[in-house]
């Protein structure tokens, strides 16, 4: 056995493997190993995940409110009888657009497109609203104004059906449907809302963002003004929140942080919301609201185009505990203004 | 054994280095070094999550949902765009397999080799909304949405439809050709019974509103008409108010006031309330706990201008044992939180008047009928209101 051995090495000296040879691959394969380890580590991203694989983690909006200004109002109240003229009394009695909107701004603006229903019956923002507030961010410097929605009914037909279509084509606004690839996950701490699909795309390149909400009773939670309308931003099947209504209304207020909020309450649907359906349930209140705080603006609605006792507006209240908000909007700086 | 090349350690057998060729040598270096470039290209992409590239396309699936011989709610995909209409943005809501069923029978386009194909017999249920009138045109396909998915259509005005067991509702909008840019929406909400169907139109019912010739349980709005026709609730709304609009709108209620079939089952109640002294549409349907009583179902009420005061009148048609029992057991409620007397009985009717939390109440009970005053503030009204209903002097 041992002169079979002694034979076999001595027949092959050449590929036998010296210390020395044996240490520096020793060594360039630790080497490898620890560099890979290293490479690993630094390319690790403990917040990164990919769907279906570990739990997701999603984006969190910025916040795109203004400076506060302790000298110009946070709340303005303008009464007319045609949407432009009142709009724009309101943006004045709050500094003018241009303390919100500068040169080159894109600015996002939500309506409430919730229903295929036409103008008149108030279940959606009208487009003599959408009209004005886009001329007036144009006017202010802004490089692109984009609309967006995402009803659970079919979006072409909400709308096409509420006006909101024409407006587009006629101010040269970017309309963005909702499409399968326009949802991001959303992570915010809210009461009820953790981790939700959200409609990102319209947020992507948007410097400013307006909420411009129609005033109006609504079924489950009384009634739908600014805050109610940022719903709209949610995928999914978003009806399973209904049954914490006041909760999630009141997170919206953490999750969006608007540049402005409009209430439109120039006619307000008092009755039968949140779709409404006859002109009887619809009140001509003439009136617009405009403030940086949608809690208070939602106050003002609820009490003074309404019509109802403040006290019973539970996501409101919630909002206002939870410092989101101030629901006592006459302790704010507001003024009041005609057109 | 002398041939066995083993070491004398044990069975582990001698190293003897392979030769590797020069090409063999470069070949797997070159590997590596594209190992290396794809894990670094892959390290660079995934730094940045783009979730378009992984979103799901649903559209892909088109192809698999044909429909399966012998299994219902499988059908093609919606149809395309109609001229002169809309569709649903591919983010909406997947519809109800009705619709899908709908299409299939009108024959898609994206059907295909399908839309040969005999619709599942589910499709009665989804039945496409046509109106045979001139100047109109279907600016789309019909919707269908059951229960469950009704929130799709009308979000947070479902519930209250849900409350009266709405089992469907169908829906077609319209263009009108006579005037540009101007539509004609038809809703229909079929409900369990017509009882069910009245109570939501009662609910929703404007008070304002013009009678309908055409349609017993209806009126007419500013911008449309709306009406109960046996168990379903219809609402034809209007775009504006252009004479164009109104005037489709109009004729539209009336087809389909004559195309659905009249069903009063269960309405008996409301037939016999009094037409005289009643406030213009104050009627209500309660389908159960009326005035939180366990054994007042299906109760109709309406308010009565009588003698200078507002009466709430109420009224409950049953077998008659059932109606005693009622009777007894609200005249027992009555005595455990106010003060009952008997009053005698007036043509047939067995009568009492409560006193509760300071309110009036005047109930009798004649056959299988219950009803009375209640919530009134004069005792004599009511109960003078009462006896001369039981007499029949108002009808």
């Amino acid at each position: 056995m041992s002169a079979s051995n002694h034979n076999d090495s001595s027949s092959a000296p050449e590929d036998s493997v010296s210390r020395r040879e044996f240490l520096l691959r020793l060594g360039v394969t630790g080497a490898l190993i620890a560099g890979s380890g290293i490479a690993a580590r630094k390319l690790w991203q403990p917040q990164h995940f990919v769907p279906g694989f570990g739990k997701e983690k999603g984006l969190q909006l910025r916040s795109y409110a203004p400076e506060v200004s302790k000298v110009l109002p946070s709340l303005a109240i303008a009464h007319g009888t045609e949407h432009e003229k009142t709009i724009r009394a309101a943006m004045a009695a709050l500094g003018g657009m241009g303390r919100f909107i500068q040169n080159g701004d894109v600015v996002m603006i939500k309506p409430n497109v919730a229903f295929d229903r036409p103008p008149a019956l108030a279940a959606t923002t009208h487009p003599d609203a959408l009209r004005a507030v886009a001329k007036l961010c144009f006017e202010a410097g802004a490089r692109k104004v984009v609309i967006a929605d995402n009803p659970i009914n079919s979006p072409t037909g909400c709308f096409l059906k509420s006006g909101l279509t024409a407006v587009a084509s006629e101010m040269n606004l970017d309309l963005l449907y909702p499409e399968t690839n326009s949802f991001a996950p959303l992570s915010l701490s809210g009461e009820i809302l953790k981790e939700w699909t959200f409609f990102n795309t319209p947020f992507k390149h948007a410097t400013k963002v307006i909420g411009l909400a129609p005033c109006k009773d609504h079924n489950l939670c009384h009634a739908s003004m600014t805050t109610k309308n940022w719903y709209g931003l949610l995928g999914g099947r978003r009806n399973q929140f209904h049954q914490h209504i006041h909760s999630i209304v009141s997170d919206f207020a953490l999750m969006m942080k608007p540049t402005l909020v409009i209430l439109d309450g120039m006619n307000v649907l008092m009755s039968n919301g949140p779709t409404g359906g006859r002109l009887s349930d619809v009140k001509p209140m003439n009136t617009i609201v405009a403030g940086t705080d949608m809690i208070a603006v939602d106050a003002y609605g609820y009490s003074h185009l309404l019509e109802r006792d403040i006290a019973e507006l539970t996501y409101l209240h919630k909002a206002n505990e939870r410092g989101l908000g101030n629901i006592n909007w006459k302790d704010t700086l507001y003024k009041e203004v005609q057109a | 054994m002398a041939n066995e090349k083993k070491s004398g350690t044990g069975n582990r057998r001698e190293f003897v280095r392979t030769r590797v060729p020069p090409a063999e040598y470069i070949a797997s270096l070159v590997i590596l070094g594209l190992l290396v470039v794809i894990g670094i290209a892959i390290a660079i992409k995934g730094r940045h999550f783009d979730p378009n590239l992984f979103a799901v396309r649903t559209d892909s699936l088109n192809s698999t949902i044909a429909p399966v011989v012998g299994k219902d709610q499988t059908a093609p995909s919606q149809a395309a765009a109609q001229p002169g209409g809309f569709n649903a943005a591919p983010a909406a809501s997947s519809k109800p397999a009705a619709e899908k069923s709908t299409n299939l029978a009108e024959g898609s386009p994206e059907g295909g080799a399908e839309a040969s194909t005999a619709p599942p017999k589910s499709a009665v249920k989804g039945e496409p909304l046509e109106i045979a009138l001139a100047g109109i045109k279907p600016m789309s396909d019909t919707e269908f949405y059951d229960a469950d998915n009704l929130f799709e259509k009308i979000d947070g005005r479902a519930p209250a439809y849900q409350g009266f067991n709405v089992q469907q509702l169908r829906c077609r909008s319209f263009s009108v050709l006579a005037a540009a840019g101007s539509f004609v929406d038809v809703y229909e909400y079929r409900f369990d019974s017509p009882v069910d169907a009245f109570g939501m139109f009662a609910l929703e019912r404007d008070p304002k509103g013009g009678s309908l010739g055409f349609a017993p349980d209806g009126y007419s709005g500013e911008m449309g008409y709306f009406f109960r026709q046996g168990a379903v609730y219809v609402q034809i709304i209007a775009s504006d108010v252009k004479p164009e609009t109104m005037a489709l709108a109009r004729a539209i209620a009336q087809n389909r006031a004559q195309e659905l079939p009249a069903d009063d089952r269960g309405l008996a109640g409301r037939r016999k309330l009094p037409a005289e002294g009643m406030i213009a549409d104050s009627v209500t349907f309660v389908p159960e706990n009326a005035q939180g009583q366990a054994t007042l179902k299906e109760v109709f009420q309406a308010k009565y201008k009588f003698d200078g005061a507002e009466l709430p009148f109420f009224i409950m048609v049953a077998a008659p044992d059932v109606a005693a029992q009622a009777w007894k057991s609200f005249q027992d409620f009555c005595g455990k939180f106010g003060t009952v007397k008997n009053l005698p009985a007036v043509n047939g009717g067995s009568i009492f008047s409560a006193q509760v939390f300071g309110k009036w109440k005047v109930v009798y009970q004649r056959d299988g009928e219950l009803g009375g005053v209640f919530d009134a503030a004069d005792e004599t009204a009511a109960q003078t209101f009462v006896e001369k209903y039981l007499r029949g002097e108002i009808k």
